[in-house]
């Protein structure tokens, strides 16, 4: 049995390890240090089932701050998964960033960007357990600062410093409405730790308006993070700009966790009675604009990037409607599907970029990677026996369930929006002629076998969810 | 209650009716005269400037700067530790070894940069 | 442990198929053989030992409302069709490789073969509606992919096309059945509704609506009036497929869900009414069309269709025993007949028109004689099986309900009528073809399932042997003049048969509308081009004014000027990002606070 804080602590040494690795060796593939995170990541995640309880834990103070219960380990194994598919896709993107970053060899770079993204699956993790101010705080930032770097990655790139300067400028601007709305909080109640904010605020003679103007600056930073409208704003810019498999990250790992911390902040504020309404209103605006802004797309990754503004809604929706297990099995579809489509847009986009054209003709130039694709736009459009079907479905099923019935009907005829835009691409890669050079893609081993893990993951989760809810309810 | 925000109320007011007044006073009394590119250069006598105005430095400047505040910045959080450490150790070890990892990840942090070459002036 | 066996052995069978031996072709059949007989075999022992009980794991457990799991049930029902299906399964996988020889795509047929047995294995285990729809929609797909088995000829895909798409009519009342029922009982599980049955029968009509669905489901698989006409269309694939699928077992498996869900439909007399009478029609109309047709094998096949009618009659006048055993019996026989005809194409090179027969009698003399068993047990002649189990519905018909008596009288004459022509036409008289002068008997490993089957329609009916495998039917007030005045329509029809067709070189009689069985199809053709027509034009003014107009371009339009409105205050970019950031934070502040 493994103390739950020696995990991220373990992830922590490993990025550092590999750091190091990469700064006092020069000559070698760099690619080993890219493998060597996946052997680590898949030791931890393997780590999480051997998990002591935490009451048989001392009450030392430090459980003040952090939480080992079922639901924080769950958000673990989805930030431990999530980094290990995103290193799998930076493989394919090596080549990319070597180009992107001056240097004088020619892997230079590689190394810190397979060390990053272990970094911030060391703050996503600990987000997980965060149920203090502070800790939520220091995680996000952690988490915060690695996306800089990694979205600027490849500073080569005008489009991805472009981005980089974007996410940096707006996500200070949030982390300042955090930090404030934590000090508001903190003022009104006395308190930074959660649950003892809840007990504060269920009690009399409060300055309640105080509080809520807290709750609602932690709201509006959190948004941010989740990307919910209006705080989307950054979202297609700095997506589409980042490099892809950092894309990728942010739009899975970077919202699982907002939504922990989400749910586990809004748990003491919903007992006021405003903040339901907000986070409704939150709610129907950002599915309205995420699919409505995805319709005219051309450019699959910026369509990507709406798309998930859109799925952020349906979140909201769970969050809403209160119910911790739609949130957390819509996270692992969504981790599912949007990693699967990610992964063979950085395969196609390779030598033709990321507008939808190159796509056409996919099914011909490789029958696998257009079956992937077709898996991952049926999913995210909902299509029954797919992982992304049954997520909606428990999220529809928790918001008729609390009564919020305006709610399902918007969400319901998003859906039908989405179905259009999604099965363009679809569309793109069936049906239309390829272009003159149809050259085979290639698909190394590794990808091959991370694409198939995905593909049977939304099935299987489309047919048997009973696993997650069974992990849920550990 | 309100009472209590007054001092803040007039701060406000102080400092938004100070820079509104200076601009507003500017434009009053400042004569939109007749403008030559003589009038508009940084010196109406003299040299005659050569160059940017703003010149670039060397990205190690910048790089420095960084990891000064950052190890300032960190030295800054050992004060209050310092302050109760002689309090606290007895009983609770876990003080000392907190600050140790604190102290060793920064060490790990300075042996990189090193590495990397950042201190290095040369090229 | 078995059970599981049973189900999964042709599906192992199958995706070895299709997934590594494909190129090899005997190996295939080699293997979809014996998977067949695991089943057989296992089926066997779990019909021998009643100790043997039904299973089931989780699959689906959603918060109490919805819990469906793989389960299987195992009662004296479902162990007989076991050895049933497993059994007529298994001798038509041994059939088939003789008759399949010379074909490219033997391996594609057998995966299909062994995925259609694990299907309709499916169907008779499954302990809940949900697992019996998936398994009934799968027996569906592999009745698609068999009939359109020779897909380059454009009659086999059509009919293939049309078996499919007719089926999904039935199918989907089947599923709003499905879900009516779970609407009101909250569980989809067999032994769990039984319970709680009173849910759906205090609502007289609801029970009646609910019960008609799921009867929709079986008219569309038994090919029962209106959707009969995907049957004699799907004799275009091989003739095992005809005999396995739509001959013995698919076919059955709505009469078999029907009497699985007795508990229902017994309970809606005026349902029962409905079914009686579908089941009647059927089998009058069926018979009247077989008794013009050339095709030896459509001619089998308005056979099944009217023999399906007999069986839901059966149910429809609320005797599951009755419907069983006449299922039980004419498994053995239409089978054999079918598995004959297949021997008798073989021999003629795949010549079905028999007025282009004839004289076979002396060639093929295994084929006439066990044809000629499974005719007789057809048309209902004592010993043989089929009258056993005839005799048992007209009885049942005549203490229920005269008319439908009457009229399954006559469909009896019929029967011997057309039967006894088809068995003059082809297998006495001159051969009038010169395939027919030439044919040679088949191979033995086609005649040995013909023996088999003879031997098991001759001996089906018997008290004997079918009461281990069923509780058969006791009329009490049948009156003893039944069986004889069968006996007399029998002998009717077939010496009338044998008067008007002997020594013909064609067809003496010519009634147009029977030739074109009632001029369903272009009724079918017209209402549907109607329909589609009419469809058409009013979803092609929704989609081009109210979709594409209003809709889409509304909406893209919508989209593009809020976009362009983005765009706008765009001009400083990432100011411009902060400022919007900055309006929603004010909006938020304000609806929260101040509102």
């Amino acid at each position: 049995m493994i103390s739950a804080p020696y995990l991220e602590v373990a992830v922590l040494v490993l990025g550092t390890v590999i750091l190091l690795i990469e700064s006092f060796f020069s000559k070698f593939d760099r690619r080993y240090l890219g493998y060597a995170a996946l052997v680590g990541l898949a030791l931890i995640f393997l780590a999480t089932f051997f998990i002591a309880p935490q009451s048989t834990m001392s009450s030392a103070p430090f459980w003040n701050f952090y939480s080992a219960d079922a639901t924080s380990l769950f958000f673990k194994r989805i930030a431990l998964a999530t980094t290990a598919g995103v290193i799998v896709m930076m493989f394919d993107f090596a080549a990319l960033v070597s180009s992107g970053v001056q240097g004088a060899t020619p892997q230079s770079g590689l190394g810190e960007f397979f060390a990053l993204p272990l970094f911030t699956c060391a703050g996503l993790m600990w987000m997980a357990s965060a149920i203090d101010f502070v800790l939520i705080f220091v995680s996000l930032e952690l988490v915060t600062i690695s996306f800089y770097v990694l979205v600027g990655f490849t500073r080569r790139n005008p489009a991805s410093l472009e981005a980089a300067v974007k996410y940096l400028v707006l996500s200070a601007v949030a982390t300042g409405f955090l930090v404030y709305g934590i000090t508001w909080i903190f003022g009104a109640t006395g308190e930074t730790n959660l649950q003892k904010i809840a007990t504060v605020l269920s009690g009399t003679g409060l300055e309640q308006n105080a509080a809520l103007f807290g709750g609602v600056l932690v709201i509006i930073a959190l948004g941010f993070k989740i990307a919910a409208v209006p705080f989307h704003i950054w979202v297609a810019d700095v997506y589409q700009g980042a490099p892809t498999p950092v894309t990728a990250y942010l739009s899975v790992g970077s919202k699982a966790a907002g939504f922990i911390v989400l749910l586990r902040v809004l748990d003491p504020f919903l007992i006021l009675p405003q903040m339901q309404t907000l986070l409704v209103a939150i709610a129907v605006l950002t599915l309205i604009y995420g699919n409505l802004a995805a319709l005219p797309q051309t450019n699959v990754k910026r369509l990507l990037a709406y798309s998930s503004i859109a799925h952020a809604g349906y979140l909201l929706v769970a969050v809403v409607s209160f119910s911790g297990r739609a949130v957390a099995f819509y996270l692992v579809a969504y981790l599912l599907m949007t990693l699967l489509s990610f992964a063979v847009l950085i395969l196609v986009s390779q030598p033709a970029g990321d507008q939808l054209e190159s796509f056409a003709g996919l099914s011909q130039r490789s029958p696998f990677l257009a079956f992937a694709m077709l898996v991952a736009m049926a999913s995210l459009a909902g299509v029954p026996f797919t992982a992304g079907f049954l997520g909606k479905f428990l999220v529809f099923d928790a918001a008729i369930a609390t009564h919020h019935f305006g709610l399902v009907v918007v969400a319901i005829v998003t859906v039908g929006a989405g179905f259009y835009y999604y099965f363009k691409v679809v569309r793109a890669i069936y049906w239309d002629a390829p272009p003159a050079s149809t050259d085979k893609i290639i698909v190394s081993p590794l990808t091959r076998v991370a694409l198939i893990a995905l593909i049977a993951g939304t099935f299987v989760l489309g047919v048997y969810p009973q696993p997650i809810f069974d992990a849920l309810a550990r | 209650m309100l009472r209590d925000y007054l001092p803040v109320l007039l701060q406000i007011i102080v400092a938004v009716g100070f820079a509104a007044s200076a601009l507003i006073v500017s434009v009053l009394l400042g004569k939109a005269g007749r403008r030559t590119p003589i009038k508009d250069s940084p010196y109406e006598c003299g040299m005659v400037p050569i160059g940017e105005a703003q010149p670039r430095f060397s990205v190690r400047f910048y790089l420095i700067a960084m990891l000064f505040i950052l190890f300032d910045l960190e030295i800054v959080f050992m004060y209050p530790w310092a302050v109760v450490y002689r309090d606290m150790i007895h009983g609770h070890p876990v003080v000392f070894w907190s600050m140790l990892s604190f102290v060793s990840m920064l060490m790990i942090g300075y042996v990189y940069a090193l590495r990397k070459g950042v201190l290095d002036w040369r090229n | 442990m078995l059970p599981w066996l049973i189900l999964l052995a042709p599906l192992v069978s199958a995706a070895l198929i299709a997934l590594i031996t494909g190129r090899a072709r005997r190996l295939s059949a080699s293997i979809s053989v014996v998977a067949v007989l695991v089943s057989f075999i296992c089926s066997c022992i779990v019909f021998a030992k009643s100790e043997i009980a039904g299973t089931e794991i989780p699959w689906i457990e959603f918060q109490g409302i919805l819990r469906v799991p793989i389960g299987f049930v195992l009662d004296s029902l479902s162990r007989t069709m076991l050895v049933l299906v497993s059994g007529v399964g298994a001798l038509i996988h041994i059939y088939s490789p003789g008759y399949m020889r010379d074909d490219p795509g033997k391996s594609r047929y057998f995966a299909a073969l062994s995925l259609f047995m694990f299907s309709m294995l499916g169907i008779v285990l499954a302990n809940n509606f949900v697992m019996m729809f998936i398994f009934w929609e799968l027996v569906g797909l592999c009745s698609y992919l068999l009939i359109g088995h020779w897909f380059e000829r454009d009659s086999a895909a059509d009919a293939a096309n049309k078996a499919f798409i007719t089926n999904r009519i039935g199918d989907f009342g089947f599923m709003l059945g499905i879900l009516m029922v779970w609407a009101a009982t909250g569980s989809v599980i067999f032994d769990d509704i039984i319970p709680q049955t009173w849910r759906i029968t205090s609502n007289p009509t609801f029970l009646t609506i609910c019960v008609l669905l799921i009867f929709c489901g079986a008219v569309g698989k038994s090919a029962q009036f209106p959707l009969h006409v995907w049957l004699p269309d799907a004799m275009e694939g091989p003739t095992p497929i005809s005999a396995l699928i739509h001959a013995a077992t698919m076919v059955a498996a709505g009469v078999y869900m029907l009497v699985r869900v007795g508990f229902l439909v017994q309970a809606s007399p005026v349902a029962l009414g409905v079914i009686a009478w579908i089941g009647t029609v059927t089998a009058v109309m069926a018979a009247l069309i077989a008794t013009q047709q050339d095709d030896i094998k459509r001619i089998l096949a308005y056979s099944t269709l009217s023999q399906l009618g007999y069986m839901i009659m059966a149910v429809g006048l609320a005797s599951d025993e009755a419907a069983m055993f006449h299922l039980f019996t004419h498994a053995f026989f239409k089978a054999l007949l079918f598995l004959g005809a297949g021997s008798v194409l073989v021999a003629l090179h795949h010549e079905q028109n028999i007025w282009k027969m004839g004289g076979q009698g002396r060639n093929l003399f295994l084929t006439f004689v066990t044809f000629g068993i499974g005719m007789l047990a057809l048309i209902g002649c004592p010993p043989f099986a089929g009258f056993f189990s005839k005799d048992a519905i007209l009885s049942l018909a005549y203490n229920r309900n005269p008319a439908i008596f009457g009229v399954a009288l006559f469909t009896a004459f019929l029967t011997a009528f057309y039967m006894m022509r088809l068995f003059v036409v082809v297998f006495f008289g001159k051969p009038r073809s010169p395939a027919a002068k030439t044919s040679r008997e088949s191979p033995t490993s086609m005649l040995v399932p013909l023996a088999v089957l003879a031997l098991l329609s001759l001996f089906g009916g018997f008290h004997f042997f079918a009461s281990h495998f069923l509780t058969l039917p006791h009329e009490r007030e049948a009156a003893a003049f039944i069986p004889g005045i069968a006996l007399v329509a029998m002998l009717l029809g077939a010496a009338g048969a044998i008067i008007l067709y002997r020594r013909r070189i064609e067809d003496p009689l010519s009634i147009n509308l029977l030739r074109h069985k009632f001029y369903f199809d272009e009724l079918y053709r017209v209402l549907i081009n109607a329909t589609q027509g009419f469809l058409a034009r009013v979803s092609g003014f929704i989609d081009r004014w109210i979709i594409d107009a209003t809709i889409v371009r509304g909406s893209s339009g919508a989209t593009w000027s809020f976009g362009a409105l983005l765009r706008l205050m765009q001009v400083g970019n990432l100011q411009a990002y902060a400022f919007i950031f900055g309006l929603g934070i004010i909006w938020i502040i304000y609806f929260v606070l101040f509102r």
